[in-house]
Parts: structure tokens; sequence; C-alpha cells
């Protein structure tokens, strides 16, 4: 039950950031660029509910995105699911507890995301490969992001110890108890 | 820990304010300053005068009062000069105003009434900093097709790539993956133009033909090959070339005529 409520708390999340990303964050940029909060927020499903619910999620985020603006089925789809399970991997090497983990996180799957997705489409699409610009997009969407995720920590750390709860309590009760 | 978490909500305060302040500063034109500039200006201008005065009277001491005969008589001479040049500038720019409405008149106006048009509103854009699809309110019911053209009152914005019944997706020529064949209108050169990340509301036109004339500020319009945009929609003006030593390698880039951060309606094309 609760685990069913909270994948409808997911949900909410995700509708409200995609409200968020696609009116707010169209004007708030900075210098043209908009953060990715969906990234941050795939990321922490993983960190905190695992691997399975992270790329699950990422999967159903990534496809909803694709249909609906996407230009080519598959590229928010595969990197989001890749972002979820990375998740997942993070939380056995690192610590949740302190600010810059998380924040270091943010950023590396921010560049592999990117990274990715651009990759995906050089091959997708043809496009003309442009390094440079790249490079200076990917930079502010990097700060950008490890910014929000400095003003969103307190937030985050709450609700992603309460999906811990959610997720992993059972497991742990039953492997050390 | 009181004190602890007293000082994080400060921190999160502090970084929203940084925040704020970088996009408003990363997003503002230089133009939008000039009243600071001016203020700024204003405070050390007379200084920088008196200093200039200075300097000038100290550095030609000998021949600053010889000079003055002579140099009240070049300044009659020069108003008079001046006044008369003012004149034929004003002149001037009543005629170049006059040709502007008229070539506009005579490119947007007559061109555009021979295509049954549907209005739409943007209702979304993809979220992606790399991608420029936008999509609009209408759909097959009213309609509208995959590859057909969207245009802006301004110029070209794109073709459809995908429709449900009520909404279309839109590629804009400005998108990585949008090619479009193009000419210029004063010498019916023909162009590939293509979307760049580098700036919004610019493409890139490489792979220009040696003997073509490109020049900065004509004209742009869709050149009707590739089957999706009918000939002679306009699609920007040439900001500027960039010449190479070896002169295949040249390439120029387009201002679009649509400003596609602030697009809000367009017509698709039937």
């Amino acid at each position: 039950m609760k685990k069913a409520i909270s994948v409808v708390v997911i949900l909410i999340a995700f509708l409200f950031i995609y409200f968020l990303q696609s009116n707010f964050f169209s004007w708030f940029t900075i210098s043209g660029i908009s953060p990715n909060l969906f990234i941050i927020l795939v990321l922490l499903i993983g960190l905190f509910a695992g691997k399975r619910l992270g790329s699950l999620m990422g999967l159903f985020f990534g496809l909803y995105l694709d249909i609906v603006i996407g230009k080519n089925l598959g590229l928010s789809t595969v990197m989001l699911t890749l972002i979820g399970f990375l998740g997942g991997c993070f939380d056995k090497t690192f610590s949740k507890e302190s600010r810059l983990t998380i924040m270091l996180m943010v950023i590396g799957s921010t560049c592999i995301y990117e990274i990715g997705y651009y990759i995906l489409e050089i091959i997708e699409n043809s496009i003309y490969i442009e390094i440079l610009p790249f490079i200076r997009i990917l930079s502010i969407e990097v700060i950008y992001n490890s910014i929000l995720t400095v003003i969103l920590y307190p937030c985050i750390q709450k609700l992603g110890y309460l999906l811990e709860d959610i997720w992993k309590g059972q497991k742990i009760l039953t492997r050390y108890f | 820990m009181h004190q602890n978490k007293k000082r994080g909500i400060i921190g999160i305060v502090i970084t929203i304010v940084l925040l704020i302040i970088i996009v408003i500063l990363s997003n503002i034109q230089t133009n939008d300053l000039s009243f600071v500039e001016s203020a700024l200006g204003k405070l050390v201008m007379p200084i920088q005068n008196g200093m200039t005065y200075l300097k000038n009277a100290l550095a030609g001491n000998d021949s600053f009062f010889s000079d003055i005969n002579g140099l009240q008589e070049e300044n009659e001479a020069l108003k008079e000069e001046n006044s008369q040049l003012e004149q034929s500038l004003r002149e001037l720019e009543i005629i170049k105003a006059e040709n502007e409405t008229l070539k506009e008149y005579v490119n947007l106006k007559d061109k555009y009434t021979e295509y049954t048009t549907i209005p739409a509103y943007v209702i979304n854009k993809n979220i992606s900093n790399y991608s420029d699809e936008i999509v609009i309110n209408v759909g097959s019911k009213d309609g509208v097709e995959v590859n057909m053209p969207v245009i802006a009152d301004q110029g070209l914005v794109g073709h459809i790539i995908s429709v449900t019944e009520d909404t279309a997706k839109v590629q804009t020529i400005v998108d990585t993956a949008s090619t479009l064949s193009c000419t210029v209108s004063t010498s019916r050169d023909i162009l590939i133009a293509r979307g760049t990340l580098e700036a919004e509301s610019t493409l890139k036109t490489t792979y220009i033909p040696t003997e073509a004339t490109v020049l900065q500020g004509d004209n742009v319009e869709t050149s009707g090959l590739g089957g999706i945009y009918p000939k002679g929609i306009l699609i920007g003006t040439i900001e500027s070339v960039t010449n190479t030593k070896n002169v295949t390698d040249r390439y120029a880039t387009i201002k679009t005529a649509v400003d596609f951060s602030k697009l809000e309606t367009v017509l698709v094309i039937q």
C-alpha cells in the first residue's frame, strides 16, 4: 500500500516538474539554457528506492517525454533508464549523507545524460557535430542543475529517506533480524 | 543542531538569490543597461573632459591663442556643411523607410494570401537544450497532416513531423536535425541552411558554391526544392559571412525572421 502511494507521489512530482520545466524554466534560464530536473528526479529514485524502481521510472518518464515532445522515440527513454540504473549503483558506493556527494552525483549524471543524448541524436538524425557550443550548453546546464540541487537538498533528503524506508526498509529487517 | 539548520536555510536563501541574479544578468541585453551606463558616464565624464582639455592645452600651448581666429571661421563653415548634410540625411531616411515598407508589402503580404492556412497556438516546447520542437494546438481533426509547412507572420517556422487528433508536433528550422534548401533573394543562388546549437534563431549555411554571391543583409527565402516548403517564404536575413583561406570552406549565418524564443502563434499551410 505504502509502495503504491509512493509511486503516485513520484508521478505527481513528475507532472509537477514537467509543467515547471515547460513553463517556468523556459524563460527562467541562464543565458538561454534551461536545467533538466528530470535527471535529478530519476537519479534520486534510483539512489533511494533502488535500481529496479529507478530504471522503471526512468523508462516510463523517458517514453512519455519522447512521445509528447520529442523528435525520435528512444533518446530520453534510453538515457533516463540508464540514469535510474546508475542511481542504484551510486547508492552502494557513495554516501547520501552529504550535500557534496549528492551534488557530485547530479553533476556526473547530468554529464552522462547529456553526452549520451547528444551522441544518440547524432546517430539518429545525422546532425552536424558542434563540439564547442555543446560543451558550453553542457557546462551551463551542469552548473544550473547543481545550484538547484543545493536549493532542493533539504526536500530531497527528507523525501529520499521516506522513499528508502518504504522500498528498502523491509528488506533490511528480514536480512538482519 | 538548531544552529546548523538555521545556517542551512540561510545557505539555501543565498543560493536562490544568487541563481536569480545569474539568470537576470545572463539574459539582460547591454542595450537595457544604457541608463546605468549613462549614469556612470555622468560620474566620470566631467573629470575626463577636464583632463583632456588640460592635456590638449598643455600640449598645444603656443598655438592655442594664435589659431583662435582661424578656428572660428572654420567652425562657421563646418556648421554650414553639417546642416546641409543633416538635411540630405533626413531625406535619405525618409526614402529608406518608404522603401522598407514597400519591400515588406511586396515580399510578405502578397505571398501569403495565396495559401489556405490554419491558425494555431504554440502550447509546448521541447525541454531539451539541443532540440527545438514545438507542439501546436491543432491536429488531424482540423485537417493538419505530416509534412505540412508552418509559418508565422514574419516568416518560416518549420514543418509538421507528427499529428495526433488535437495536437501536432512541429520541427522548427532552427532544430539541429533540420536542413533546408534556400535562395538568396538578390542573386538567386541556392544554399543549404541547417539549424545550429550556437544561438537561438540562427541558421548556418556551409558548402556555399564558390561562384555564389552572398552578402550581409540579403534576404533568404525558401527555394521550393525538397518538396516540403513552397517557394518564396521568407526565412531571414544573412547576418554575417565568414571567409576562410579556402573559398569552399566559407560559411554564413542567417538570422531568422521569426524570433523563436517569443513564438506564440503560427499558421499551418494546407
